[in-house]
This record gives structure tokens, sequence and C-alpha cells, in this order.
């Protein structure tokens, strides 16, 4: 602590070095090339050509779907990353209590998380088929239902049915984030409220709820960002079909540039997305650095 | 951290000297080749043992030591993902197979054929095929395979309803409302696709069959032509008349082939692999191929699907004329009767050389019927530079009407989209 | 203590069983069953009212009906013409016959019948039964005894009661649904091609059970388009089967509401697992299928006829073997990276003050904020850069680095958790600051690493859009690319793709397993402090 200040100011940033540059060479490298190329100009197969201003700004922005896309892609992310929180929240206080088998319970609910997003989407896509799914066949089997249903009758439903799975992916990390911190919970908290005369809903909403908003909003703040830039479900299930009426923002540019082929638009939009994720992101570290600076 | 830059500079330096080794130690000219899978039999054939236990890039190397083949087989899902990539880091392969070629060429990425392509090979080549693939006199693109499509009927379908197979749009109508008279709706008559894969498809099937088309007897556009809006209404007609599968923007032509498969479909316009698709999926159906319907007084078409091989610029090899001769040599090998009969037929496509045509033949009669078709087919303008987005600008209009807009007026946009 | 409240609460829950098995009993009586069988049908098209095909056809029929009424069936014929005019202005016609049956019966008819439901519904009857003998044996003279002062036979008896009732309430939907699916399901479909050897039998106990065996040979074409309908009302048997466990519940713990509750959170839960396992359960299933049954559009069976083991050999043929080591490979090594990386960038954040460190901890977050479907031309140019196209180690780096806000984020917390005092201890004792980290801190921040080399894994283990721009090496693909042979848009092999799903799946789920305890304790410390 007293061998020269100019090494203690240093050695932090030595500590920092590789994790720097892992994330400067193949992550930021990268970004900066995005940039440069949503001002240039790009060709149909993807030849990078000069300077051109805003002008891919401006196209993406005029696009026809552009509005449909953005509408999406805010109900995608709400209901995804609001949803699974919500249900996650319940599953963890359930998880929590004592019961028969419920290490068993856990291990299971770990499976969805385990498995890759194309994996999932593609099974779910298989299930809810009309002419040969298996919730179809199951439910028909079991004689719950007399026809075939079809489960994707207009892209509404389909869309519906692309939150859902989402929302079926995203459960176990948060209710896993909930469990963490409802663990860390001390018994006597409990014990001294039931003396002072609590019901169920205060302790719920005076005692756990405030003792896992930390861990929570670690998970609501990654989620925001996986969720946003989720490709696979929607991708896989509809292709944004019928007209992009499905699509969010990351499969609209990436059908953009590889089916419609203007490149130049898509890399602009994929900047737009990162700008909104940024102001969300940045909103809700200042509120975390605040509070964090309190607590030091 | 001075450590760690040591560190980094002998990786790199391991690193170099190993792509440098690499080099080396292989042969005079490398290829990079990309090759699209068109079925499970695809990878097995180029890289597996499905060539007679060898493969396709072993036999290569066998007979042409100084050539190295880097092939990969590709999905359709990600061929262009992976092309546009390379292209844009300008590491474009050396020779490619996939459907479109003017997007390359107009960015003067491709070699002309004359400059690679053997003699006697270019004069092997369907004339109507190397047609198609010439942009300012210059033939771009070699023709890989070809498919024709028809409309295939379930001939058991037809006998128990006991209706005649339809010609016109309006006998096709009449057949719908029969068999959903006779089955109650469990069977679904006329299988429709304007999915984000092949919407266009669709719009080629209807169109041409109503005098129109995407393009107008100059080859200028014409998407929002009145035969075409007629005629894309008339396909809506069906969707809404119930006499389709009940989700024509999603269920693509490969969830039609299914459902024709089991029995479910009576009557879908699909390419002549169709009956090694029912016979791969275990389906025992007793199909019959006819004409696709047109409007009545029209004539019907047939639609032709064609694939191609291309071959990119290289500035940096080094030796132009040598890279030039080892991409002939691998066009040689690969339409050599030898292989190219085996290829063609694996998948159950149509030739694109007339030297294969009479193993073929020899091999399966039915193909005689087929080259027939595919003699009268007319094939998507895929040398015009604004095709990508006319593929898609038609798709999206189809998928929009099918969810309540007017075809109209979604076709008038594209159109003065496409003008303006 | 309270056996002056417990005698009348007990009497009232005898009371309550045995009204409810009362009403059962009277509810069963009831002909709640409806079927309506067409026998026989015809179809003729381009038959028109009075020609001779409609003659023929109709004299067919009418033999067919007396071959029935002989057999003691009483039918009635019913006649559908469909008439249309086509578009050349001609008018078509399509006669259609149908010899109809239609009865009613009650549940106890199906006490004698040997169809499956048939067994569901012999073993509630035992159940019930037996759940009255042992309510009866359990509180003979004893009604108002606290429940923990009972004798253990009693005790067990009073039990006993509890349970069967309980399978009574479980079997009812079973038995509805199982009916449910033996007359609903539109047997016509059945004389496709597709049936399996079970359907002879099947058929010959349906005919004993419907139509006393009266139809004999002609089962096949008789059950064309039977239908069946039952009231809703068949539901309340459930009802009544649930108050009288809840009454056996009364006499054997003295306390409903707490059992009550505690059979909602076993519910709640096995939903839960249900729903998550559905997934799970249809890979299975369908891994095992020929191809023609993944595609069972006649939905026949929910399970193979037959289980194919040859599609797993047949994927292991495709490479999925050598596609597992490439993930492993690729999701290890960028485990490692990210650790190399991450904990020293994490120990700084956590134990050092410097200028800077919000920005740092804004740019890491910030490193993640675009999708890498976004950055493949960049990613990939650079690997061109850095001659690392078509390898493994490329994508080792790009994983590791597209971890790290996740690494740094949830091992500083972790870090931050822990008190700093026995690094200073060690510090004191001649330990550089190195040395503190990694023979103090890392040991107690294990539960920690551990979650963060989970979550690291199993991102690089999922990762698809890079790995295939990035590889084009058949041999050197992870499994997230090698199964996109399975699955393109024009062929999706679904056995294949959900077997080699099914082997991508169950090594990180193992792993998983292994650690869950580590992985609840670490995020602790990572969440409340994150």
């Amino acid at each position: 602590m007293n061998a020269g200040s100019r090494k203690n100011t240093l050695t932090p940033y030595l500590w920092l070095l590789p994790s720097i540059l892992l994330i400067g060479i193949f992550v930021v490298f990268p970004i900066v090339i995005v940039f440069r190329m949503s001002f240039s100009e790009i060709s149909k197969s993807g030849v990078i050509g000069g300077f051109i201003g805003l002008k891919n700004y401006k196209d993406a922005v005029s696009l026809p779907a552009f509005g449909t896309v953005m509408k999406n892609t805010f109900w995608w992310v709400l209901s995804v990353v609001g949803l699974s929180t919500l249900l996650g929240f319940i599953i963890a206080l359930v998880l929590n209590q004592e019961f028969a088998g419920r290490k068993i319970a856990r291990s299971i609910l770990i499976f969805p998380w385990a498995t890759s997003l194309v994996i999932q989407a593609s099974v779910w896509n298989y299930i809810i088929k009309y002419e040969y799914g298996s919730l179809n066949n199951v439910l028909l089997n079991l004689g719950i239902i007399k026809n075939a249903v079809n489960w994707r009758s207009s892209y509404q439903i389909e869309f519906i049915w692309e939150c859902g799975v989402g929302i079926f992916v995203t459960i176990p990390f948060v209710a896993f984030c909930v469990l963490s911190g409802l663990q860390s919970i001390d018994e006597s908290l409990y014990e001294s409220a039931i003396v002072d005369g609590a019901g169920f809903w205060d302790k719920l909403f005076k005692i756990t709820l405030p003792l896992v908003r930390p861990a929570l909003s670690v998970s609501t703040v990654l989620n925001i960002i996986y969720v946003f830039n989720s490709f696979p479900i929607v991708y896989t299930m509809t292709k944004g079909a019928p007209a992009n009426k499905t699509d969010t923002m990351i499969t609209y540019l990436y059908m953009l540039s590889f089916y419609d082929r203007r490149k130049g638009p898509a890399i602009a939009l994929s900047v737009i997305g990162f700008v909104i994720l940024c102001i969300c992101a940045g909103i809700y570290m200042m509120t975390v650095m605040r509070k964090e600076d309190s607590e030091s | 951290m001075k450590k760690m830059m040591r560190n980094m500079m002998i990786f790199a330096a391991a690193a170099a000297m190993t792509a440098g080794m690499a080099m080396a130690a292989h042969a005079e000219v490398e290829l990079d080749v990309i090759i699209c899978q068109y079925g499970p039999n695809t990878n097995e054939w180029f890289l597996g043992s499905g060539m007679d236990g060898s493969n396709f890039v072993e036999k290569f190397e066998a007979e042409n030591p100084d050539i190295k083949l880097n092939l990969d087989v590709v999905s359709w899902n990600d061929v262009y993902t992976e092309v546009d990539t390379r292209i844009a880091n300008n590491n474009a392969p050396d020779i490619l197979n996939i459907d479109v070629f003017a997007n390359y060429a107009n960015d003067g990425l491709l070699l002309p054929v004359s400059d690679y392509c053997p003699e006697d090979l270019y004069s092997d080549f369907f004339p109507s095929f190397i047609d198609q693939s010439v942009i300012d006199d210059t033939v771009w693109a070699v023709p890989d395979l070809a498919s024709a499509r028809a409309l295939f009927c379930n001939a058991d379908i037809f006998e128990e309803v006991g209706i005649e197979y339809p010609t016109t749009w309006s006998e096709l109508e009449d057949a719908c409302q029969a068999i959903i008279d006779f089955y109650d709706g469990e069977i679904y008559p006329w299988g429709v696709d304007m999915t984000t894969d092949e919407g266009q498809a669709a719009f080629a099937y209807y169109t041409w069959g109503n005098g129109g088309g995407f393009v107008d007897e100059n080859g200028e556009w014409a998407v929002n032509s009145d035969e075409n809006v007629e005629a894309i209404n008339f396909a809506l007609s069906l969707v809404e008349n119930g006499f389709t599968n009940p989700n024509p923007a999603t269920q693509t032509r490969y969830d039609l082939q299914d459902m024709f498969a089991a029995g479910k479909l009576a009557m879908l316009i699909a390419p002549n692999q169709l009956p090694t698709y029912v016979a791969d999926k275990g389906g025992d159906i007793n199909m019959v191929t006819v004409n696709i319907p047109a409007a009545d007084g029209k004539a019907s078409s047939s639609v032709g699907v064609m694939d191609r091989v291309m071959a990119f610029k290289d500035d940096t090899a080094e030796d132009q004329d040598a890279r030039n001769e080892a991409i002939g040599k691998f066009l040689k090998f690969f339409y050599d009767p030898e292989n190219y009969v085996g290829w063609v037929s694996m998948e159950g496509f149509l030739p694109a050389v007339n030297s294969a045509v009479e193993a073929l033949v020899e091999a399966d009669p039915t193909f005689e019927a087929w080259l027939d078709v595919l003699g009268g087919c007319q094939f998507y303008p895929t040398a015009k530079a604004e095709w990508d987005q006319v593929k898609q600008g038609v798709i999206a209009a189809e998928q929009n009407a099918l969810t309540g807009s007017d075809i109209k007026e979604e076709l008038d946009a594209l159109q003065a989209q496409l003008a303006g | 203590m309270k056996t002056e409240k417990l005698l009348p609460r007990g009497r009232i829950a005898l009371l309550v069983i045995s009204a409810a098995l009362a009403l059962a009993a009277a509810l069963m009586s009831l002909p709640l069953y409806s079927f309506t069988a067409s026998v026989y049908t015809k179809k003729s098209a381009n038959t028109f009212v009075g020609d001779d095909k409609y003659k023929e056809v109709r004299a067919e029929v009418e033999a067919e009906a007396k071959a029935y009424e002989e057999k003691g069936m009483a039918v009635t014929i019913d006649e559908t013409v469909t008439e249309r005019t086509n578009s050349k202005g001609k008018t078509t016609s399509l006669v259609a016959f149908s010899i109809q049956e239609t009865f009613r019966k009650n549940i106890w008819s199906f006490l004698n019948g040997d169809l499956p439901s048939c067994r569901v519904l012999q073993i509630m009857l035992l159940c019930a039964l037996l759940g009255v003998v042992c309510t009866l044996a359990g509180s003979a003279f004893c009604l108002g005894q606290v429940p923990k002062t009972l004798s253990r036979p009693k005790r067990v008896l009073r039990g006993a009661a509890c349970v069967l009732f309980g399978l009574d309430v479980i079997l009812t939907p079973v038995f509805i649904l199982m009916n449910n699916h033996t007359f609903w399901r539109k047997l016509g479909l059945y004389n496709s091609e597709l049936i399996t050897d079970g359907k002879e039998a099947f058929f010959g106990k349906l005919d004993r059970f419907l139509f006393g065996g009266s139809l004999g040979d002609g089962i096949d074409a008789a059950l064309k388009n039977l239908s069946a309908d039952h009231s809703p009302l068949v539901w309340g048997l459930m009802l009544l089967f649930a108050l009288a466990a809840l009454g056996a519940v009364q006499i054997r713990f003295g306390a409903v509401k707490k059992t009550f509750l505690r059979v909602l959170l076993y519910v709640f839960v096995a939903a839960v697992c249900i729903v998550t396992l559905y997934p799970y359960y249809v890979m299975l299933i369908t891994a095992f299928r020929s191809n023609a049954e993944t595609l069972d559009m006649y939905f026949l069976n929910m399970l193979p006829t037959k289980w194919i083991w040859s599609n797993l050999t047949d994927i292991i043929r495709r490479g999925v073997p050598r596609f597992l080591a490439n993930s492993v490979m690729v999701a290890g090594g960028a485990t490692v990276l990210a650790m190399l990386c991450g904990i020293p960038a994490a120990f700084a954040m956590a134990r050092m003050r410097f200028r800077g460190k919000k920005i740092f901890l804004g740019f890491v977050i910030m490193s993640q904020m675009f999708s890498p479907v976004v950055l493949l031309i960049g990613i990939s140019q650079l690997m061109n850069i850095l001659h690392l196209n078509d390898t493994i180690l490329g994508l080792v780096l790009i994983n590791a680095a597209f971890n790290q806000a996740f690494a740094i984020w949830l091992l500083r917390g972790t870090f931050v958790a822990i008190s700093p005092e026995m690094e200073q201890a060690a510090k004191i004792d001649g330990c550089t600051t190195f040395g503190s980290l990694t023979r103090v801190l890392l040991p107690m921040a294990a539960p920690g690493i551990v979650t963060t080399l989970i979550f690291v894994f199993i991102n690089a283990w999922n990762e698809y859009t890079i790995s295939t721009v990035l590889i084009s090496t058949a041999s050197k693909r992870p499994i997230t690319v090698g199964i996109t042979q399975f699955s393109s848009f024009n062929m999706i092999e679904w056995q294949y793709l959900f077997a080699a799903s099914l082997l991508a799946t169950i090594p990180v789920v193992i792993l998983f397993m292994a650690i869950e305890k580590h992985l609840t304790s670490g995020l602790t410390s990572g969440g409340v402090k994150g």
C-alpha cells in the first residue's frame, strides 16, 4: 500500500488487461466495423463501398415494416421478460418450500436452460404443427379434444406462441436467481414477523420482495439484453411470416440482409437497436450504481 | 504486461507458421467449394461414403493430385449468410453452387464462364439453360441441375369422388368443391405455399397460367398487371373457400408434400422429385401427373427451377491460368457422366447436360417425359438485377393479402418501388 | 383436548362420505353416454335421385339394413343429397347413405365390458368399496378421538381411506378420458393401412360392449363414423369422490385446510414439471420413430409402434460424436479462457479502488448489446486478419469474449460478498496479492466460480450463428451447427434432429444436476450483491 503511487495506480489496470484485450479485440473491433459499415454503401451481395452518410438510416426508418417490427419487438421483450420474471418468481417461491421431491423438481426446472434455443424452437415448432404435431397427438390420444386443433390459425396466435416459448426458456434463469436470493434470507426475519402478526402477503411484500430485488434486477437486465437479441425462436417458428408481422428486430434485420438483400438498412437497423439497448441499460446502470455507492 | 506482449507475439508467430506450413504441405492449387445441401444424400456423396464407398472429394483429388478441394456442404438455411459474409470479407469461395447469380455478376465478382469452362463441356449444356445465365451477352454461370414442376393428383381420391383431373381454373374449383363435399373437409383438395421460402413459386403458377408473370413481353417488370391481380385473387379465393391447407403463409412445400404423402392432400404442384420424396416418407400414393391448370382459355405453362455453378474471381491468386484450369478440371470431373448421373439421380433431379440424358433415361424411362416438360418450362427472371427484391416483394404482397390487404394495392406499390 | 369439537365434525364427515357415494351411485345409473353408430355408409358421386345408379345403390343399402335388423339392431337409413351446379352449368349430385343405430348407456354398463376403460371403472368401484370399509373400521367407536392418540391400526385404516378415495378422484378423469379416446376418435380412419396389430382384438371388445357382439366380421365398416357423447354431468363423479376424500381427510387428520394446501402445492409442482418435461418427452419419443411415423397425420400412435434404435446409429455414423467432441472443446476452452481473464478483472473490481471502474463495468455490459447475428461480418473479418477462420481456436476466443460480461458480473458479486479480512491476514503473513487470490479467495469463492463456469459453458455450448459462418469444414463443426444437416428448409428429418438434440442436451443436464447445489448457493452471492 506504500510502495510508490505510480505502481499502485497502474496495478488495477494490469489486472483488468486480459479481459479488456479479449473484449476489445473480439467484441469491440467487430462493433466498430459494424458502425463503419452503417455509413457505407453495401451491395446486394455484400461488397462494401464508399461513405454515404445517413442514407442507410433514412432507408431503415422508412421501411414499410419498420413500425410493425418495432411494436413486435416491444411486446416481445415486455412479455417475455415481464412474464418470465413473474412466473419465475412464483415458481421459485414454491420450490423454496420444504417438500418431498424438491431436489428432483429443481433439477427438472434446469432442463430448458440447458438446451440450446435452436433445439427448443424446433421442438416447439414440431409440437404445435396442426397436421401431425405432438400436442394434437397427445390431446387426441388422451381423448381431451375431439378433433385436431389448428394451434397456429393466425399470425397473432403464432406470435403469442413465440412469446410463450421465449418465456418457457427464460423462466429457469429467473427462478434460480430468485431461489438463490430466497435462500439467503434469514428465517428469523419471518419468525419475528409472524410474532408481529404478519400475514402471507405482508411477509411477501415486506420481507421477501425487498430482499430478492437485487437478484431480480441483475437477472432482469441480462434478460432484457438476451431477449432483445434472441434470434432462433422467431426464425425457426415463422421466419417472420406473414410479411414480417411476427418479426422482431433481430430476425427482421436478418431477413432484410440475407433474403431481401438490403444490407445497408439492415446494418443501420442493428445500430439503432444497439442504441435503444444502450439507453435502457444506461438508465438501469445509473440506478444500480447509485444504490451501490450508498452501500459502500 | 511485457510478458503478455511477448506471449502474444509468440502466439502470433506460431499461428503464422502453422498457416505457412499448411500452405507448403499442400498441393499447388487450392479450391474453396461451397455446395448446397439438396437432401440427406448430398453430404454423403461429396464428403462421406455415398459414392461406392468413396466420395467426390477423395476421387477428384486422386485423379488430380495437384488440386486440393476444400469442399463444404451448406444447408440452404445458412448458405446465403455464409457466402455473403465471405464476400464482405473479400474471401469469396472459388466455386459456388447456388440458385441465383445476378447479384454476384453485377458486383463484378464472377469469372465469365468462357475463362474456365472447357469447350467440349460448354457445348454439352442444354442451350436453353445457358441462356438463363446471361447478362450483357456474357455467360456467368453454368447450370448444375434442374427440376420441372407439374400438378400431382392423388388418383385414388379422384376415382372415389368420381371427378376428372382439372385443366382449367373453373374445373379446379369444381374438383375442390367435390372433394370437400365427399370427405367432409377431412382431405384438403389443393395445396398452396405462400411462405417466405418459396412464395414466388405460387406467384408464378397462377400468373403464368393467366397470361401474366413477373415481366411483360419486353422483359420489363410488370408485377401489377391485371392478369396478375386476377390470378392471385383466384389463388386467394381458393384459400378463402377452404379448398386449401389452412396456413398457406407458414406451410412450406415440404409440409404440403408430407400431407400429400399421407393422403391428406389431393392435389399439389410439385417438382418431379415428388414420387421419390413420397416413397422416402413411407407413403404409398397412387399419383398421376397432369399439366398445371390455367385460366379458362389460357395456355398452361410449367415452371422450371434451375440451380447453377459459378466461379468467383480471386485477384490474390498467383497463377490465374492454373486456377482457371483447376476450376475447369473440377467442372469436367463433376459433369463426367460417370459422376454426374449418380449426383442427379440421387436426389431425383433433371440433368443439365446432354451426355447424361441417355444413361438417365435408361435407368428410369419416366425421365423422358419429364425432359419434355422441362423443354417447355418457363424460368424465373433470375438474370435481372432486381430479382431478389421482386421475389421478396411478391411474397410479402401475397402474405399481406392473406391477412386481408388488397392484392392490387400491394402489387401496385411493389411496381412503383421497382420503377422508382 | 378437542374431542368435543372433533366428534361433531367427524359425524358430518361420515355423513358427507355416505351422501357423496350415494349420489355417485345415482349419477352412474343415469344414461349419460349416448352413441350414434353409422354402422354402414355408402357415398356415390354423380348420382341423381331417381336414376338407375341411385336405385342400384339404394337397393344395396336396404339389403344391408335388413341384415343388421336380422341381427337384432334397431337401425334407420339416413340419406343426404348434395347438389351443386359446377362452372360449366352442369348439375352434380352426391348421394350419401348411412345406416345408423342410436343408443344410450349408463356408467354401470361399463362394468361388464373388457375395454381398457372398463378395467379402470372396476378398480374405481373396488377403491370406493374398500374406502368405505376402511372408514368404518377405522372410526368405529372412536370417531371423536384425537388422531394422535389413536392406535396404529386405526390410523393406518383411516389413512388408507384417504388414499383410496383420493385414488378414485384421480381415476375418474382417467376413466372419462379413456372413453373419449375410445369413442370420439374418427374410427373410420383406423381403416387406413397404418393400423397396428392390436386393432382386431380392440374392435372385437368394442363390438361386444356396444352391440353385444352382433356385428361380427363386419366390424371395420360398421364402426366407421361412430360418434359418442357424454353429458358434462360425468365430471360430477369426480366432484363427489373429492367430497368423499375430504371427509376421509377430516376423519384422519382433523384438519382439512392444511392438507388441502399441501395437495395444492404438489399439484402446482407437478404441473410445472409436466410442462417443463413435455418437450423432452417429445424429443425422446420422436427420436425413436420411423421417418413415416414422425409425420403421423392421423394421430394413430402416441408412442412409436416400433422403437427404431438405428436412428441413433445413423446419427452417430453421420458425425454427431465428432460434433459433440468439437462442442466440448469449444465450450470447455471458452470457459477456461473466460475464467482466466474474468477472475483477475473481477478481483480488481471487487478489491481495488481506481478511476474508471464504472466506465469499465459499463463497457463490459455494452459489449453484450450487439447480437452476434449482427456482428457476423465484423467477426469474420477479424478472423481473416488473425488467420483464425475455420478453426476451433477462433470459436474459443469469440465465445470467451462474448461471455466476459457475464463472468465478470457474477464473479465480482461473489468476491464482494466475501469479507477481505482473510486475504489481509494472508498478506501480513507474506503472501503476494496473487497468492492471496489463489490460496485464500478462490477456494472460498468456489460456489460462485462454479456458477460462472456453468453459465459460460452453457452459452458457449449453445452458440450457433457465429459457428455457421466461421466454420466451413464439416469435421470442425460444433453440435449446434452439425444438426442443421438434419433440418434445412428443404427437408427436416425430425427423428434424426431430435435424436441428435437429445445427445446434445444430456451432457449439459447431467453437468447441471451434478452441481445444482453449488449453483444456487453461487447465485446467492452473485445475485444479492450484484
